[in-house]
């Protein structure tokens, strides 16, 4: 009865039946909206669970037609479901992602009310995700989409109380509505052209003659609505406002699944659907718009004083460099960006699931206002330095691996070409990431080290189901990074072929033989394989620097664990003109404020970006109408 | 190709963006919002009428006698619409609850007021 | 007139309007879902036609006896029953055999006829089901929103049987 063909359709509609089971028995009792939220969970990750062995392995792709609908003398007729590596790598992010907030949120969120409703939008949005990565049809994929905006809008608002919560969900609402009307009107000039909504057929149209006007215009409508669903700058706005107020265990999704799911949107427009990603010029505009997504997210993250709303800005930084890696279109970039996507999900969910430990246990994520965490909850202390590590590219842990070929990729793309443009990239990355180092070193002290203030002298550790999926974020981080030739062979590449054999793609949906007479061919590249660097040796050098370290810590300073009062009183007044009218020894500069001078020195340029996100509804979507209209002239001029 | 239908349709895509872009109240904003999608839903309709077609049913007198051969405009675009429509009504009744409870919050529903987090 | 809380006392011409309009906008919508296989319309149309009952209830007596006839808990919870019988209805294609979503019983009948196109129409009549009372418990809820304390007849006990 259960043939695997069955799973992806059943793994999309069980979860949209969670949903509405709970809300039908959700409201009265808890146990029994929480058994039925979470076998639910289980039951639909195992089925994509159960696909990894005949999609990766094997390398089927799995072609289903709801309904049994064939398609009648070439042409396709029915939705149709298409899983092949590419789309199963990103499911396979997403599952685990909503899995372990899922096993969060029962402890996080017990305090709050209305948890019937929570519990079927978080269903809803699990499903609506996994539908859009999952999806061979356009129009089924903008539903899903729609279907993922409503959820994470109600999400958002949902502690409808605290500060800035429903400001956040109507600006999201807002602006991603702007972006799916866009993808909408997009997908009808497509219509208009192809006579045809199924992706494998558009391919194969779209690539047997070159692109006329009605289908590159519709490509920017579609570019810029699914970059609207990525948070690229500058359609990045509703991200920071929204990844700050939601509940935690939301946050984590967001970053984890929501927008990976506009960069797998983004990959199947560019490299199957339109065959655009071998022309130079859209790699040079999908490589700007990376270029600048990482540079604006980590300066505006260097100046943020609240936790999570640092987070958000790494975060969209972090998908800038999945998108350079993409837009170079080799197979070294390609799979440098997938590969930095799941580090990206694996890190980025543990450091917000840190956030909310210390929200929890302390209530507040103000910076200015934490400190000397790390004697209170020591074991979230541990798996945020592993999550600090991660992203700051710090061997042996998987954030390295995936920076290094990405790094590699961008530096090929600038010798092989000979473009200027490429060689600004690659030192961007390099600055960005060190960048990134340094405001993780601010968090830190600012968070976990430093001073404890009096009115978080009795913060206690989490509970253990809240620590459980910490700590398998932090081993699976650990673990893609030491056993990173192992990821690349199984994981990496059938989905980096996946991506660049459409050929495969169509033939699997609409029958052998057809991408062969529409005249599509490949664009296989031959990928090397890679063993530059050695992982164990770089675990014991990091042990050994570890152990360093701590030794100098114990063996230093004995007045280490005094604390300064920042009341004292002056000893005397009349020595007040030798401290030049100071009254201590030693100003206090608050650890969210590390690098005070560093912002005082580029102040003009700090003026001009923060001010620029000035939170009023009109100039974000502005700012997204410009941008959608540069893309469209730059297409319609470039792109052929 | 109805060219009347093509223009208005850009017409009203472009006020509703004016309005989510320009005005300062909320209520207008949301109100540019579903100008916006009751644009797109005009093209997409308009994309599918094929000249001299009729509805796309199959009467009875066809089906018996077995002509079932009629010309008519295309379907699909009209499914496409119908869902769009639904997506549009479900947008603006969030917005507006949206906007009521910033109303009881913040006592302003205007864009300058409402920009608690910003920076 | 009385004005209270900003709403005007319900006037009788409208009461009136209400009490004609009603049973033909239930029995159009319902018509239009039943025969949604057959003729333009479907679910969701109809369920939006019949859900206008709610609004011409609250124009016509006010929100508390409307409420009193239509409970919005009753609404909500069957608003999830008619989501859970579509995508059950879906998912008996995968267990008798074929793709989701595939008609599997009722699928020879006569064209023309009401019960004629198979597992689709009861989806259909299932969507409907739950666009209707979605909808009205929509409305209700930002009907609600209006005026929280409007009373509609404080004196006047309404009999809607």
């Amino acid at each position: 009865m259960f043939d695997y063909h069955h799973f992806p359709v059943i793994a999309v509609m069980i979860l949209f039946l969670g949903a509405f089971l709970v809300e039908i028995f959700g409201s009265k009792n808890k146990t029994v909206r929480n058994t039925i939220a979470l076998v639910i969970a289980a039951v639909s990750a195992a089925c994509i669970y159960a696909l990894i062995k005949p999609v990766f392995f094997d390398g089927e792709v799995i072609s289903y037609w709801m309904g049994n609908w064939e398609p009648v003398s070439g042409y396709a007729i029915g939705i149709g479901y298409e899983v092949d590596a590419l789309n199963l790598f990103f499911a396979l992010l997403t599952v685990t992602t909503f899995l372990l907030s899922g096993i969060y949120s029962v402890r996080y969120m017990e305090k709050d009310e209305h948890l019937g409703h929570y519990y079927t939008l978080y269903l809803m949005l699990s499903g609506g995700v996994l539908g859009l990565v999952l999806t061979g049809d356009i129009f089924n994929m903008f539903v899903m989409i729609e279907i993922m905006t409503f959820a994470a809008v109600a999400l958002t608002a949902f502690r409808n109380r605290s500060f800035g919560a429903l400001e956040g969900a109507f600006k999201y609402l807002v602006l991603g509505s702007v972006g799916s009307s866009m993808t909408l009107a997009g997908v009808a000039l497509l219509y208009m052209s192809c006579h045809t909504l199924n992706m494998a057929q558009l391919s194969s149209i779209l690539g047997s003659q070159p692109l006329n006007p009605t289908t590159v215009f519709a490509f920017a409508l579609m570019f810029a609505g699914l970059a609207v669903k990525a948070f690229i700058v500058p359609f990045h706005t509703p991200a920071a406002d929204a990844y700050m107020v939601a509940p935690t265990s939301v946050s984590m999704m967001f970053s984890g699944m929501v927008n990976k799911a506009g960069v797998y949107g983004m990959i199947r427009l560019c490299f199957t659907i339109f065959h655009a990603m071998d022309q130079s010029s859209l790699q040079i505009l999908l490589a700007a718009f990376g270029c600048v997504t990482m540079f604006v997210g980590v300066t505006m993250a260097l100046a943020q004083h609240d936790f999570k709303r640092l987070l958000a800005f790494h975060s969209i930084s972090q998908i800038g460099y999945v998108i350079t890696a993409v837009a170079l279109g080799t197979a070294v970039g390609l799979s440098g960006g997938l590969f930095h996507a799941m580090n990206h999900t694996l890190f980025k969910g543990l450091l917000f699931l840190t956030a909310g430990a210390v929200l929890k246990a302390t209530g507040t994520t103000n910076l200015d206002k934490l400190g000397g965490l790390s004697k209170k909850m020591p074991k979230t202390t541990i798996c945020f330095l592993i999550g600090a590590f991660s992203i700051s590219g710090l061997p042996p842990f998987n954030g390295f691996a995936s920076k290094w070929m990405v790094y590699q990729a961008v530096y090929a793309k600038a010798v092989t070409t000979g473009n200027f443009f490429y060689a600004v990239v690659t030192i961007v990355a390099v600055v960005v990431s060190v960048m990134t180092l340094a405001s993780f070193i601010k968090v830190t002290q600012a968070c976990f080290f430093g001073q404890c203030p009096e009115n978080l002298k009795d913060t206690k550790e989490v509970p253990l189901s809240m620590r459980i999926p910490m700590w398998i974020l932090s081993v699976l981080c650990l673990v893609t990074g030491i056993f990173y030739n192992f990821v690349y062979e199984k994981l990496l590449y059938p989905a980096m072929v996946a991506a660049l054999n459409t050929v495969k793609y169509i033939d699997s949906m609409m029958g052998a033989g057809y991408a062969g007479a529409a005249g599509v061919a490949n664009h296989l590249v031959d990928a090397p394989r890679f063993s530059v660097w050695d992982p164990i040796s770089w675990l014991l050098l990091f042990v050994i620097c570890l152990v360093a370290v701590c030794l100098v810590i114990v063996l230093g300073d004995r007045e280490r664990g005094k604390v300064s009062d920042p009341e004292t009183k002056p000893a005397d007044g009349k020595y007040a003109t030798f401290f030049s009218g100071e009254h201590e020894l030693h100003s206090h500069v608050a650890g969210s404020d590390l690098f005070w001078g560093f912002k005082k020195d580029f102040k003009g340029y700090f003026n001009v970006v923060q001010g620029a996100h000035d939170g009023n509804v009109n100039t974000y979507a502005s700012w997204v109408v410009i941008a959608t209209a540069v893309i469209a002239i730059f297409m319609v001029i470039f792109v052929k | 190709m109805i060219i009347v239908n093509y223009c208005v349709s850009i017409i009203l895509i472009c006020l509703g963006l004016y309005a989510v872009t320009m005005k300062k109240d909320l209520i207008k904003v949301v109100i540019g919002l579903g100008i916006i999608d009751y644009g797109v839903n005009l093209f997409i309709v308009s994309v599918g009428f094929n000249d001299g077609g009729t509805a796309p049913i199959f009467t009875i007198s066809e089906l018996l006698n077995g002509a079932a051969s009629s010309y008519f405009v295309d379907p699909v675009p009209q499914a496409l619409t119908l869902t769009s429509i639904v997506i549009g009504a479900c947008v603006d009744a969030m917005a507006l609850s949206l906007v009521v409870m910033i109303n009881r919050k913040y006592h302003s529903i205007n864009a300058d007021d409402v920009r608690r987090i910003r920076g | 007139m009385r004005f209270k809380s900003g709403i005007q006392e319900r006037s009788i011409v409208v009461k009136c309007g209400a009490d004609s309009f009603l049973p033909f906008a239930v029995t159009f919508g319902v018509y239009i879902i039943l025969f949604g296989t057959v003729s333009p319309g479907g679910g969701f149309q109809g369920g939006v036609m019949v859900a206008s009952a709610a609004l011409l209830l609250y124009l016509g007596y006010g929100f508390k006896n409307a409420t009193k006839v239509i409970n919005p808990e009753v609404l909500r919870v069957n608003e999830a029953c008619g989501a859970t019988l579509y995508v059950i209805l879906g998912l008996l294609g995968i267990f008798l055999g074929a793709n989701f979503c595939r008609n599997v019983f009722f699928n020879d009948g006569q064209v023309g006829d009401l019960i004629s196109a198979g597992t689709i129409t009861f989806m259909g009549y299932s969507v409907g089901y739950k666009v209707l009372t979605g909808v009205g418990f929509l409305l209700l809820l930002m009907l609600g929103l209006l005026a929280p304390d409007d009373d509609g007849e404080e004196e006047e006990e309404v009999d809607l049987e």
